[in-house]
């Protein structure tokens, strides 16, 4: 398990409690799981995703990973429409745990409202609460 | 990893229906989430005969048919955990921590190792050498899987757990593929040790004492009515 201090916390994303990052990219918003959540599993084996057209509320489970006889589930840090999902999960889960931000980002929305994201914690906040579990 | 200052609770059952147990997990991981219990939890129990279907199926696995098993009223249930088929039934020795890991400073492979050495040492108490595999996760003795983990995680709070085959009785996992690998065998305690009855308690006690040691707390027996007028 890594240190806080070695962890990888952009500061171009939000992070929810759940440990899930939310990008804004123009009227778009890609969702991922932090480095945090990937070193917590270990190594992720499979990685269920949602239909894309599928509408999901803040908080809704969006999908699971799997490691380790493990199957964590996953939840909206906000609301919207889900517009693609990273099909390259598929043969290589491998990728949340190597680029939990880039390659590894798992699906894109049109949100409800992009000010949502707003709510969620920056880097320093999300780092403060890491260090007070 | 601690220094037993911190109780779980420990709730016994002889024999619960797969589903009850299922659903009071689920209501416990919950009332975990919402801050209503703040105590990690253990369920120790043993479940009538059950099939259970992991997140990805393994309905193919099974060799028999639906209607050989409903003959037999044995029920299949498809439920959330991690891994592949696999048997519960009479004789095999059932754990379940309900666990805010991030609070237990715990990972999940972390988590899934302590499991493997609780299930490694009760077979150590009864003279049966068992060892993980990295790669087939469990504990085995030799070419045989002695016990099983499967575990969902919600919101940070991991529930399911393992199963240790004390003195199951065998024939039920050759209906299926356990865990969805081709030429994996199935054994017990009591297969292990040639014994004709291997004491479901002894189990339990060394369940106990050892699940206290490797995850460093002390158990505090709760009664399942207390536990229910918890949630």
């Amino acid at each position: 398990m890594k240190e806080i201090s070695e962890l990888n916390l952009p500061e171009d994303v939000r992070y929810a409690e759940d440990h899930e990052w939310v990008r804004i990219e123009g009227d778009k918003a890609r969702i991922g799981i932090s480095d945090y959540a990937q070193d917590q599993l270990g190594d992720i084996v499979f990685v269920e995703l949602p239909e894309v057209g599928s509408k999901l509320s803040k908080g809704d489970e969006f999908g699971t990973v799997e490691s380790v006889k493990a199957v964590s589930e996953l939840y909206m840090p906000v609301g919207g429409e889900v517009v693609s999902v990273n099909n390259g999960l598929e043969d290589a889960p491998e990728k949340v745990n190597n680029a939990p931000y880039t390659d590894g980002w798992m699906i894109e929305i049109s949100p409800d409202d992009p000010s949502e994201a707003g709510s969620l914690l920056d880097r320093a906040a999300y780092l403060k609460m890491l260090e007070g579990q | 990893m601690g220094d037993r200052s911190t109780a779980w609770l420990l709730c016994e059952f002889a024999q619960i229906e797969y589903t009850r147990a299922l659903s009071l997990q689920r209501d416990i991981a919950a009332a975990k989430h919402r801050g209503r219990i703040e105590e990690d939890l253990l369920l120790m129990l043993e479940h009538p005969p059950v099939f259970t279907l992991g997140r990805r199926g393994g309905r193919e696995n099974l060799t028999v048919s639906e209607a050989f098993l409903s003959e037999r009223d044995i029920p299949v249930v498809q439920i959330e955990r991690g891994g592949n088929i696999t048997y519960h039934g009479p004789g095999q020795l059932v754990l379940y921590p309900i666990v805010s890991l991030a609070r237990r400073k715990l990972s999940v492979t972390g988590f899934v190792e302590a499991l493997e050495s609780v299930m490694i040492r009760i077979a150590a108490d009864f003279g049966v050498s068992a060892v993980r595999d990295a790669r087939n996760r469990g504990v085995w003795v030799k070419d045989a899987k002695l016990g099983s983990i499967g575990i969902n995680i919600r919101h940070g709070v991991a529930f399911h757990g393992l199963a240790l085959n004390v003195n199951t009785d065998l024939a039920p996992f050759s209906w299926i593929r356990p865990c969805g690998l081709s030429d994996v065998f199935i054994t017990s305690l009591a297969a292990e040790t040639g014994a004709a009855t291997v004491a479901m308690e002894k189990a339990r006690q060394a369940a106990r004492s050892h699940f206290e040691a490797v995850f460093g707390v002390r158990l505090e027996a709760i009664e399942p009515a207390a536990l229910e007028r918890m949630l």
